[in-house]
């Protein structure tokens, strides 16, 4: 088990995502290093963050579901293979443990959820009809939808990730982007047309 | 078959959706959410197990103590009606001691009644 006042003494792997590096860190975890899970935290927590963000609608979920996400890997460690992509691994486990936040939000909050979608953590230069309008056209995608857009669009993933991520054939992840944009794109138009 | 260029009304959405989904680049967020992760991991995840179970009771066991509170309420008031009911029969069926007994509990003493019964033969 984990201590609370964990402070990582593995060094960052040069380049980062260097495999090498990387599956040496791994197996340190799997063996029961908690420097070396800290140095994963630290390596992939943010692209972690990227991808539970596409799928969750406010900053403060995507915050549990990685917390929820680094647990669960922590938990299936002895299970991942050292051999295979750790990311991939991850970012399946972080997209499940978003999904899981999802459902139980949807449960929770049914009748309360158009009206109470929460703004972002801050506010630097977004302003305008378009960021509210976005905002709410966000709410007419499907939870699928929405993380496909936003990992293609935003995040840069190819289809193959995405569909590996979410695990949906790619070309289910090619024809909800399509299906996302064109929602996107019907809702938006007119505050577009008039800007 | 699903075709995914872009307009040029996509590129603005899609900068929109950039800025509405941006990561925090303050190295002390991440600095911070590590920390919180490690803990997280460290605790097993009791405490938010714990928190959301808590928060998925909490309208219902509002539901149970504003119950409680009700019949709590109906409970006291029903007591304290019973309670002046009880004192009131208590006042209205007690016998009334006998005057006899009552004038001579109050005026005489033992002794004096001795003296009274012997000066009366």
């Amino acid at each position: 088990m984990l201590a609370t006042t964990i402070t990582p003494s593995v060094s960052m792997p040069a380049p980062i995502d260097g495999a090498v590096a990387e599956r040496a860190i791994v197996v340190s975890a799997q063996r029961g290093s908690d420097d070396a899970f800290a140095a994963l935290v630290r390596i992939h927590q943010r692209r972690a963050y990227s991808v539970v963000r596409a799928i969750v609608l406010s900053h403060e979920d995507a915050e549990d579901a990685v917390q929820e996400g680094f647990l669960h890997a922590h938990r299936a460690l002895d299970r991942f293979r050292p051999d295979q992509p750790f990311g991939a691994w991850l970012y399946r486990i972080m997209a499940n443990a978003a999904l899981d936040l999802v459902r139980r939000r949807k449960v929770r909050d049914a009748d309360e959820l158009p009206d109470n979608i929460a703004l972002p953590f801050r506010d630097p230069a977004e302003s305008g009809e378009l960021r509210d309008r976005l905002q709410q056209a966000l709410t007419h995608l499907t939870v699928r939808q929405r993380s496909v857009i936003v990992l293609h669009d935003v995040e840069g993933f190819t289809h193959g990730e995405i569909g590996r991520t979410l695990g949906i054939p790619e070309g289910t992840a090619r024809s909800d982007l399509h299906h996302a944009r064109a929602t996107l794109r019907r809702l938006l138009q007119n505050i577009r047309s008039s800007s | 078959m699903t075709t995914n260029r872009r307009t040029p009304g996509d590129v603005e959405v899609t900068g929109a959706l950039c800025v509405h989904y941006a990561a925090p680049t303050d190295e002390r967020y991440w600095d911070a959410l590590e920390a919180r992760i490690l803990a997280h991991v460290a605790r097993g995840g009791e405490v938010p197990a714990w928190w959301y179970a808590l928060a998925d009771m909490s309208r219902p066991a509002l539901a149970a103590a504003a119950i409680l509170v009700i019949v709590a309420g109906a409970a006291v008031m029903h007591t304290r009606q019973l309670e002046t009911r009880n004192a009131y029969d208590s006042v209205i069926s007690a016998a009334p001691p006998s005057v006899e007994t009552a004038a001579r509990s109050a005026s005489l003493g033992d002794g004096d009644a001795t003296i009274n019964y012997m000066l009366s033969r």
